[in-house]
């Protein structure tokens, strides 16, 4: 058995798409395999989509709380890399293109999704335009 | 000159690159020429270099501490209120676990050190960087450096403010005149430093990315309700010296002086030695010396020392 969690667009569940941005998704799929088979799935969501920052150690928490091993992302900042590294979580990375979370799962069946060990984009990617923390966190 | 608390000028800018630096070390040396104790501290931390245009070394180094959490695991109660109130979300905690310490978001608050019910976080310490004192060319320099990829630099400007209040309360005659050179920008580095001087002096030059920076760290210093005046750098440049002046005069910005491109000052720059030095050799007729000569005389008008 193991648990894979998946950032999505809305509500979350198999139909919803998958969320290129981690720590500032809407929700998470929470997907139980068996045997290559979908035993469960559950949505969680995210509450830190909108925090001023440190929404990568915020989601990984919510990772960490619903026993999830693996993580498929698109875009991983580095607080959230280290937070699931931290954790054992391991990560893949899904192709750079609209996928249903469905998709994405029978790509993960198929054994299909490479290993990512690192951030892959900047602190603060996901977020809005205009509301960076900005100055470097030169902030006290 | 006893009895009398030290002036301090704060020599700023907003732009990277105006001479900030070249006119801090001037400045300074020029009120070191007639005999006054001067101070000069370098609080541009990322790029701490007043003693390279003073061609000295940097000595007496001292490590700046920054604030960490350490748990104690045999402590600790798992019950996670460290994280649920770091505003920095700089703990990782996952429900009857041990929390995970992001150090890269802490801003060393010790919120969590406070509130701990078990007493299971200790004060760790990591280095922020580091400052140093010196004498050069009859100066005392403080120079402040942060730690590369460290991100914090306030804290390197804070040390060296903690310095500086020190010296005033313990030694209040020891200087006379107090030089704070800052990082470009207008940013909380900056504001501490504005704020703890008596005047500012943006130092800025005539072009339209100068005066839009001008612009933003008068904005600056004018929310902290201190007095200044520009100095112009450079004003030579591209003979736009009397329109940019006539603008700044429009809006009512006060002008310290000007001062055009020369080439002593270029060779003083690189030779590491202040233009403005008693010893320096340099042209006393040339354009350069001429404008700082101005520019110290408009100085001293302005702040009036024996005040």
């Amino acid at each position: 058995m193991v648990v894979i969690a998946i950032p999505s667009i809305g509500k979350g569940g198999l139909n919803d798409d998958m969320n290129p941005r981690f720590g500032r998704c809407a929700s998470f799929t929470f997907v139980e395999l068996e045997d290559k088979e979908i035993k469960a799935v559950k949505t969680v969501p995210n509450h830190a989509a909108d925090a001023m920052g440190g929404a990568g150690v915020q989601a990984t928490q919510i990772i960490g709380n619903n026993n999830a091993e693996v993580v498929i992302v698109g875009f991983l900042g580095p607080n959230a890399a280290n937070g699931l590294n931290a954790l054992n979580i391991k990560i893949l990375h899904a192709p750079n293109k609209k996928m249903t979370i469905n998709e994405v799962v029978n790509l993960y069946i198929e054994d299909k999704l490479p290993e990512l060990s690192s951030a892959n984009v900047a602190p603060h990617h996901g977020m809005g335009g205009g509301r960076g923390m900005g100055g470097g966190n030169r902030g006290r | 000159m006893t009895g009398i608390k030290p002036k301090t000028i704060c020599i700023t800018g907003g732009k990277g690159g105006t001479g900030k630096t070249l006119c801090a070390v001037n400045i300074a040396v020029m009120f070191k020429n007639e005999g006054y104790n001067v101070l000069l501290i370098d609080g541009d931390v990322e790029n701490p270099n007043t003693y390279l245009l003073l061609n000295g070394e940097l000595e007496n180094k001292r490590e700046v501490p920054f604030f960490m959490p350490k748990i104690d695991e045999d402590k600790c109660s798992r019950c996670g209120i460290c994280a649920q109130n770091c505003t920095n979300h700089a703990f990782l905690y996952i429900d009857d676990s041990i929390p995970i310490l992001m150090s890269s978001l802490c801003s060393g608050c010790k919120l969590c050190y406070k509130i701990c019910p078990e007493k299971a976080i200790e004060a760790d310490f990591k280095t922020l960087g580091w400052i140093y004192s010196t004498e050069i060319h009859g100066l005392t320099l403080f120079v402040g450096e942060l730690k590369p990829a460290e991100a914090r630099s306030a804290g390197i400007v804070e040390a060296l403010l903690e310095n500086l209040k020190n010296i005033i309360k313990n030694k209040p005659n020891k200087f006379d005149v107090i030089i704070l050179d800052t990082a470009p920008g207008a940013h909380c580095d900056v504001e501490l430093l504005i704020e703890m001087a008596d005047v500012s002096i943006p130092i800025t030059e005539p072009t339209r990315f100068g005066k839009l920076d001008l612009k933003r760290i008068m904005e600056l210093i004018n929310l902290l309700e201190k007095d200044c005046k520009v100095i112009v750098n450079r004003s030579s440049l591209l003979g736009f010296r009397d329109q940019f002046l006539d603008e700044l005069q429009k809006e009512s910005i006060e002008i310290l002086g000007d001062i055009p491109m020369d080439a002593d000052i270029v060779d003083s720059y690189c030779q590491g030695t202040p233009i403005m030095d008693n010893n320096s050799g340099y042209d006393i007729n040339g354009a350069g010396f001429i404008a700082f000569t101005n520019i110290f005389e408009n100085l001293k008008k302005w702040i009036n020392l024996n005040e």
